[in-house]
């Protein structure tokens, strides 16, 4: 790796866009990410924008438990995010599925049987600390050997 | 004007200023909107069927996750339907704390709409503004019942936990803060110029209107119908001497207006609930029978049911959730969108009715 390229790759975890994809949470994951962008915790004061683009994201927040009608569109949205790339699912629903995986259930989690999955936060919802915390976590490790292919 | 359709513009399922995946499809000419369509179908977990014949200690966590905005609420009117089946009386003390909390739940939601309504019309600031008295509504809500979103405070015949005179102090400080913020960004709210030209006149909704398309909650009393309010016919509520908030102009102005409004509500009948809080019991007796109702309750967003089945052993034999999302989701895609003069206008009317997918679609 060139001197160039990695001193590209320092400053690029530094400054992370993160895109957010619920596929089928009852809300709380949700507005737990939301609440990420308040002042209180503030969200960009460590370099993370978060913005509903999935071509300009680095990490896709997955929340929520995987149903029926995402079949196909997630990985579409997976393969729209640019290299380098990670997911962290947000909550219990795309780990295990909670308390939706019961029988006679829609929803087919875990997410990881469509997309890779980087990090998980577990929680019913996790606290917004938790969120930020594996974010910050992540950044570093996505773009420690990325090498532009030509 | 001849009507044809230009373009077929989707918005959505994935849309920066919803919160949720949903996508309405616009037919439209030039920036005019002729007719929207709702395409729902992202979010459908089947939870009504997860709970059938599950008994009922399961099922009212399962409906606190019908939505976890208002969960407070799902969670009281499912616990309050199983009360009225088997007859089991709550302490007053109980019943107090019960609005107590419920009201602080439709103060973060409220907000929280506020918030999104903001930041939909490019107003970042007062959003911002707004995010951050959420979390002090959060604080609270977190200090009495130990959880942020889903609480699972109430159950058959109380509460869970009491309220101890320290954290009754701290409330009570709480809200006094809030009331302040809140009535000061309410204050920028009315007197904004570009939340003005933004706002008044956009999305109207006739009272007319309102009831041939059975809006409910703050939609329907943004367009003067005070009526529509169900705390209205629950006992706490009628001896706190409840009178609703409304508004007559119908437009999203009026719509955002009537949230603040509540939010401000919410803090004087938190304040009175304080002030008749005696010492007593938070628990009385009895274990969930055998019946058969339908239970409604006034959530966030409007009329909330439950037809709620349950044999002797208190398992939920049959179960229907109606929300209140559907319908101002559906009047706002056949009569307040239709004839937007800006795209911009139909993501920022959408999201003045506070449209909650995970409700609507369970």
């Amino acid at each position: 790796m060139t001197l160039l390229q990695s001193l590209k790759n320092f400053v690029r975890s530094r400054s992370i866009h993160v895109s957010y994809v619920d596929v089928g949470s009852c809300n709380g994951c949700d507005i737990e990410v939301l609440a990420c962008l308040s002042p209180r915790y503030d969200i960009e004061q460590y370099g993370i924008y978060v913005h509903n683009n999935p071509r300009e994201a680095d990490i896709l927040l997955v929340i929520g438990a995987y149903t029926p009608g995402w079949e196909g569109k997630l990985a579409t949205l997976w393969e729209k995010i640019p290299e380098p790339k990670a997911a962290i699912a947000i909550g219990n629903c795309p780990i295990s599925g909670c308390l939706f995986n019961r029988p006679h259930t829609y929803v087919d989690p875990p997410v990881a049987k469509h997309i890779p999955i980087a990090a998980e936060v577990p929680g019913c919802p996790p606290r917004p600390t938790e969120i930020l915390a594996a974010v910050l976590a992540v950044a570093p490790i996505v773009f420690r050997d990325f090498e532009v292919k030509r | 004007m001849k009507k044809t359709v230009d373009v077929s513009i989707p918005l959505g399922p994935i849309h920066p200023c919803f919160k949720e995946p949903a996508r309405i499809k616009c037919q439209t000419s030039g920036e005019r909107v002729l007719s929207a369509e709702m395409e729902l179908g992202y979010m459908k977990k089947g939870i009504e069927r997860i709970m059938k014949g599950r008994p009922w200690q399961e099922v009212m966590f399962l409906a606190e996750r019908v939505c976890g905005i208002c969960s407070v609420i799902h969670n009281m009117v499912f616990i309050e339907a199983l009360e009225k089946i088997s007859v089991i009386d709550v302490p007053e003390r109980a019943a107090l704390l019960r609005v107590i909390v419920n009201e602080l739940d439709r103060m973060q939601s409220h907000t929280l709409a506020n918030f999104s309504y903001c930041y939909t019309i490019e107003h970042e600031t007062l959003g911002m503004y707004l995010l951050d008295v959420r979390e002090k509504v959060m604080d609270l809500l977190e200090l009495i019942t130990g959880a942020r979103v889903t609480c699972a405070y109430m159950v058959p015949g109380g509460v869970r936990f009491d309220l101890r005179p320290e954290d009754a102090r701290r409330l009570s400080a709480g809200i006094d803060r809030i009331e302040s913020d809140v009535t000061r960004f309410m204050k920028m709210f009315e007197g904004g110029p570009l939340i003005a030209t933004r706002s008044r006149g956009v999305g109207i909704l006739t009272r007319e209107v309102a009831i041939e398309a059975h809006t409910v909650g703050p939609t329907a009393r943004g367009s003067g119908m005070p009526e529509i309010d169900l705390r209205l016919r629950h006992p706490t509520y009628q001896a706190l001497g409840f009178s609703p908030e409304y508004r007559e102009e119908g437009d999203n102005y009026a719509r955002i207006m009537v949230r603040f409004q509540e939010i401000l509500q919410s803090v004087r009948l938190i304040r009175q609930c304080l002030d008749r809080l005696v010492p007593g019991p938070i628990r009385g007796g009895g274990i969930p029978g055998a019946g058969e109702i339908a239970y409604s309750g006034e959530a966030p967003r409007g009329e909330l049911t439950y037809f709620l089945k349950t044999d002797a052993a208190g398992r939920v034999l049959d179960i229907s959730i109606q929300t209140p999302s559907i319908m101002n989701i559906e009047a706002c895609c056949h009569y307040l969108i239709v004839g937007a003069t800006s795209l911009a206008d139909v993501t920022s009317t959408f999201v003045s009715v506070d449209p909650c997918i995970a409700c609507t679609e369970r």
